[in-house]
């Protein structure tokens, strides 16, 4: 599964990078995403996810058969 | 019905300049007596440090559909004319403009808390993001949407003044 990260988001992760375990929801990226980077954990509760078929998505949506998902931070637009 | 020409996109998120006097020039209503325009521009300082310029990012296909559905939103709660907002993204020197907004309605109130609605939703939801580099060399993420530590989630947002 690809992982496409934008703005604060990259001071933690690199752009794009990949995940390999299986992850069934944004819960269990989340956590994933932690073993990464352990300093990510309040940056990661403010943001939202999306997958480009669907848009922007929540913990419930089921994960498998996407292959990239898209972590947005909060806003800082305009 | 709006009039705006078919070459002019209501929504937008480019890496270009915005030309809001020839936008603007570009979306007069007949059925419209009011038309506001917001322009957001880049300031020279940000909580005290000087500024040099502005970075944007944005995922554009999402900030363009999110955009556009905000647009929709607001013409059929207003009974709007004409709705446009364009986002600037890359470098955006001071003083430039970085995002623009511009409503147009029968009468001046509609006009005004429309272009209000668009921007506030604008700079809270759209997935847009600005990076304030400055003087010094430094640089900054910076003035997030933190609604959510308010609301619990973050997909709900806070808009001041809002009905």
């Amino acid at each position: 599964m690809k992982i496409h990260v934008y703005a604060g988001l990259k001071d933690y992760f690199q752009p794009e990078f990949e995940v390999r375990e299986l992850v069934r929801n944004t819960d269990e990226l989340k956590a994933v995403l932690l073993t990464l980077n352990d300093k990510a954990g309040e940056i990661l509760s403010s943001c939202r996810f999306a997958v480009d078929e669907e848009g922007f998505i929540d913990s419930e949506f089921k994960l498998n058969g996407y292959d990239t998902i898209v972590i947005i931070p909060p806003s800082s637009g305009g | 019905m709006d009039m705006i020409p078919s070459s002019l996109s209501p929504q937008a998120v480019e890496d270009k300049p915005l030309d809001i006097v020839g936008l603007l020039s570009r979306v007069h209503h007949p059925g419209a007596g009011a038309v506001v325009l917001f322009s957001g521009e880049v300031r020279d300082s940000n909580r005290g440090r000087p500024v040099a310029f502005l970075e944007y990012e944005a995922h554009i296909p999402l900030a363009t559909a999110m955009i556009a559905e905000i647009l929709a939103t607001a013409k059929a709660k207003w009974a709007l004319q004409v709705a446009v907002a364009q986002h600037r993204v890359g470098k955006v020197p001071v003083g430039d403009t970085a995002v623009v907004v511009i409503t147009a309605s029968a009468h001046r109130s509609e006009a005004y808390a429309a272009n209000k609605y668009i921007i506030d939703r604008i700079k809270h939801e759209a997935p847009i993001w600005k990076c304030e580099h400055y003087t010094d060399g430094t640089k900054e993420w910076g003035n997030n949407c933190n609604c959510h530590t308010v609301t619990g989630d973050v997909s709900k947002h806070i808009y001041e003044g809002s009905e």
